[in-house]
């Protein structure tokens, strides 16, 4: 504390403020001083993107949000799925089909969650093509952030896979026979392809083992490895940074060679001394931050 | 050092030099994360989630209530199909929407020997050019005006899936209902004798047109063979009743579905029908 100009005991009323203040910044001082987390939750918050990104580059976090709804309202379902093809004795239905019906007809708002989970997916998907459209006419995937694009490809991938095996886990006839055509398709594959048939089948025919390995894979194998996938590649974004629009005028990291006085003028850009090469290799591609 | 400025800097630092430029150009002049670009992303967050509740809403009260029919289909389909029965093989396949262009591109390649070709093939090049793309381009420049050959493949890529996920959707099943029809005029067609009308009337209904044509009629999906003078091939009741409990065991890598299911006394009647269709006169 600097001495200030004149001294007085504080008022009760800044005493009381003060603790308060102390109490509500321990726990963070405490975390942090322990795991750096809070300044990474900063550092994430507070920085800096290049002034000029438009509405398409919302999309990306778009498809967490429905990655998340589809998360969320998985865990739910899971909860009263019941992933059994045998044959219940009192109806004479499959238990997983009854299973669905119970959770859309009967359960609290089980229409809401399975309905929300049913649509989520198609949303998922198109806004990972569309998040991939974006990043395409940005020409984003560039140099350095190659990595990237390839790990957002995979994620598309695990994605359609996530549809491919929850079509199954309503185990009606157009879950049935699409699975059978849609496993049929990849034995058609050289070498693999009729080992890779088998295991999806979990034997010649599709049956009871067949659903139990969709829902296993559905719900613990796929996601697991989309999450993981999912925090490599927020990570890469946060670590290179988000590109501008490459129409920008004002543009970040835009040409400063390029007698282009026009755009210069606005004194977006500065001209990085060359020859490039010594001083480039030092400026390390992950940044100062 | 200062004697070579006029040497051309190589292809990698000048990327490493914009790279450079852009991290300092952010530093220097952007805006912070929070609130600016947060508020945009949370606003897009909404309208997805608002329109997933949206589709599931419309999807629940447009098809269905407590105690009705759950086959019912409302604007956005029904809310389950009748249970799974692998022994009705009159059911057409169908996968969900965002896989029709993998589905119709099994159309494209109608002869046995390009399946290959549509079902993994054609799919796996895709992907792996769409994997390497960055390594396929590697100029440095983003303006899509400068990068008119990614930007004509991009439209070709959007239009040919846009074209497949269409055709897919509209393609024209055929009905069990309605290929009964043609059962009169198959067995004037093909002189089929009475003990092959049992398995006429099997194959009308059991789903074999969803991939087969036959005499004109049927759909030609996954290289599925026209079975109208299937019995030139001389292949046999018994080869043929093979085939049909395990059709990869006697054409290695088939994609057909075993239809075992059936029993075997109408498998044998099944393959009477096939050892006698020897083609319209």
């Amino acid at each position: 504390m600097a001495t200030t100009a004149y001294k007085r005991k504080p008022s009760k009323s800044e005493l009381r403020r003060q603790t308060v203040e102390e109490l509500v910044v321990y726990p963070f001082d405490w975390l942090e001083e322990r795991s750096g987390l809070v300044g990474g939750i900063k550092y994430f918050l507070f920085r800096k993107v290049p002034a000029d990104i438009n509405w398409m580059q919302t999309l990306g976090s778009a498809a967490l949000t429905a990655f998340l709804v589809q998360a969320i309202t998985g865990v739910i379902l899971a909860m009263y799925y019941v992933p059994s093809a045998d044959i219940d004795p009192h109806t004479g239905q499959p238990v997983a089909w009854e299973s669905i019906v119970n959770i859309t007809d009967h359960l609290t708002l089980g229409w809401l969650v399975r309905g929300m989970h049913r649509w989520g997916a198609s949303i998922f998907i198109i806004l990972m093509f569309l998040h991939m459209g974006r990043v395409f006419l940005f020409g984003a995937y560039k140099y350095p952030r190659e990595l990237n694009w390839i790990v957002g490809v995979l994620i598309l991938v695990m994605g359609m896979m996530e549809g491919f095996t929850g079509y199954l886990l309503p185990w009606d006839q157009t879950a049935y026979w699409a699975t059978v055509v849609g496993i049929n398709l990849n034995g058609t594959a050289p070498f693999l392809g009729p080992w890779l048939a088998q295991f999806l089948r979990g034997g010649q025919e599709i049956s009871g083992a067949t659903l139990t390995r969709f829902y296993s894979l559905h719900m613990l194998v796929i996601p697991g490895g989309i999450i993981a996938l999912i925090t490599l590649h927020l990570y890469l974004v946060i670590r290179l940074g988000v590109t501008s629009p490459p129409w920008s005028e004002d543009a970040a990291g835009g040409e400063p060679e390029e007698a282009d006085a026009e755009r210069r003028r606005s004194g977006l850009t500065r001209p990085v001394p060359r020859p490039a090469g010594a001083q480039a290799m030092q400026a390390e591609p992950g940044g100062s931050e | 050092m200062a004697a070579i400025p006029k040497e051309k800097p190589s292809a990698v630092d000048e990327k490493r030099a914009e790279f450079a430029r852009y991290k300092a150009d952010v530093k220097a002049r952007g805006k912070p994360f929070y609130p600016y670009a947060m508020f945009h992303d949370t606003i897009m967050s909404l309208v997805v989630v608002c329109t997933i509740i949206g589709l599931a809403v419309i999807w629940k009260w447009s098809a269905w209530a407590p105690g009705h029919d759950p086959t019912h289909p409302g604007i956005l389909g029904p809310e389950i199909d009748s249970p799974a029965n692998p022994g009705t093989t009159s059911f057409v396949p169908r996968p969900d929407w965002y896989f029709y262009f993998l589905f119709y591109l099994l159309r494209v390649f109608k002869w046995p020997e390009s399946v290959f070709l549509g079902t993994i093939g054609v799919p796996t090049i895709a992907l792996v050019l769409l994997l390497m793309l960055p390594f396929l381009d590697r100029r440095q420049v983003r303006r899509p005006s400068a990068r008119p050959v990614a930007m004509v493949a991009a439209v070709l890529t959007i239009v040919s899936m846009g074209v497949l996920t269409w055709k897919g959707a509209t393609a024209n099943e055929a009905l069990a209902s309605e290929v009964v029809q043609n059962i009169p005029k198959w067995i004037k067609d093909e002189q089929l004798p009475k003990n092959a009308v049992p398995g006429v009337n099997l194959f009308a209904r059991a789903g074999c047109t969803a991939c087969h044509t036959y005499d004109g009629v049927g759909g030609a999906l996954l290289g599925a063979p026209d079975l109208t003078q299937i019995a030139d091939r001389h292949l046999g009741i018994a080869t043929q009743i093979k085939h049909l409990n395990n059709p990869s065991s006697v054409t290695p890598g088939s994609p057909m579905p075993s239809f075992s299911s059936l029993g075997q006394e109408r498998l044998r009647q099944l393959a009477i029908f096939l050892e006698a269709s020897k083609g319209t006169h």
